[in-house]
């Protein structure tokens, strides 16, 4: 019983190696905007997501759930491969290839995320 | 058995992939999990405020047949609909900090559960009604109180760490 305590607390304490994407992962005091081509989109639950090509840099662009996007005028076809895309957004604190996207431009239009 | 390899199964597991990908499967499946754990934390936490000295009139035996079957009933709503949200990011949630206390807070209220089942509580004949509760269940129905809360709020900070 102890030992499945102390068992429980070790894991329980562990260090995350990856966490989910609450927006406090997120540095909000370093606001940036990135302009790329799609290379690839998700759009799933709990939230989509797009890997942004930018120059010298491959960003992974956390976007919002699925339905929101949907709902606001974002539908999946916008986010398709080879489409142009700007994100403002905030760097994740600990992965720098990451980026949670306040709002997105696809041509013609721009989206609230948040 | 590895664990990373099994969980990254489960991640691709028909369920994962239509959980991700449908519309309104995922919060569908969330208004699931919410209404079962009210159901669930709702009966428990009715029965150990009686323990705890509240409506000393009710009869503790009477009032633990009405409400447990409704938290083991309550289990079928809330674990499927768990285990179907974990197994969309089965490795992220199985690092994700909250989610790992959630696990242990749930164990440990099982057994805090079956202590109190296999203990005091069969002694209930001599405290069911119109009488001080023995401590020993007061500080079981506290503690289950507490553990549930904490159930919740890890639930909850899942999605905030």
């Amino acid at each position: 019983m102890k030992h499945a305590i102390a068992l429980c607390a070790a894991l329980a304490l562990a260090p995350a190696a990856l966490a989910h994407h609450g927006w406090s992962e997120y540095d909000s005091g370093q606001v940036l905007t990135l302009t790329g081509k799609i290379i690839e989109s998700g759009y799933e639950h709990p939230h989509g997501h797009i890997r942004l090509e930018t120059p010298g840099k491959t960003w992974l662009v956390v976007l919002a759930p699925p339905t929101r996007m949907e709902n606001r005028g974002l539908p999946k076809e916008a986010l398709k491969a080879g489409n142009t895309a700007t994100v403002v957004g905030y760097p994740n604190r600990n992965k720098p290839e990451e980026l949670r996207a306040e709002r997105i431009s696809v041509p013609g239009k721009t989206i609230e995320l948040r | 058995m590895d664990i990373e390899a099994l969980l990254g199964a489960l991640e691709h597991s028909p369920l994962a992939v239509a959980m991700r990908h449908s519309l309104w499967l995922y919060p569908i499946v969330e208004i699931v999990h919410i209404a079962g754990f009210v159901l669930l934390v709702g009966a428990v936490a009715m029965l150990d405020l009686r323990l705890l000295g509240f409506r000393p009139s009710t009869s503790v035996r009477a009032l633990s047949r009405s409400l447990l079957p409704w938290a083991w009933a309550a289990l079928l709503l809330v674990v499927p609909s768990g285990v179907a949200m974990f197994s969309t990011h089965a490795i992220e949630f199985a690092a994700n900090p909250a989610f790992r206390v959630k696990l242990v807070l749930l164990v440990a209220a099982g057994v805090n559960a079956a202590l109190f089942h296999n203990g005091v509580f069969r002694s209930v004949a001599s405290w069911d009604q119109h009488v001080r509760t023995p401590g020993a269940a007061k500080a079981s129905a506290a503690l289950s109180l507490l553990i549930w809360l904490g159930v919740i709020t890890c639930g909850r900070l899942i999605a905030y760490l």
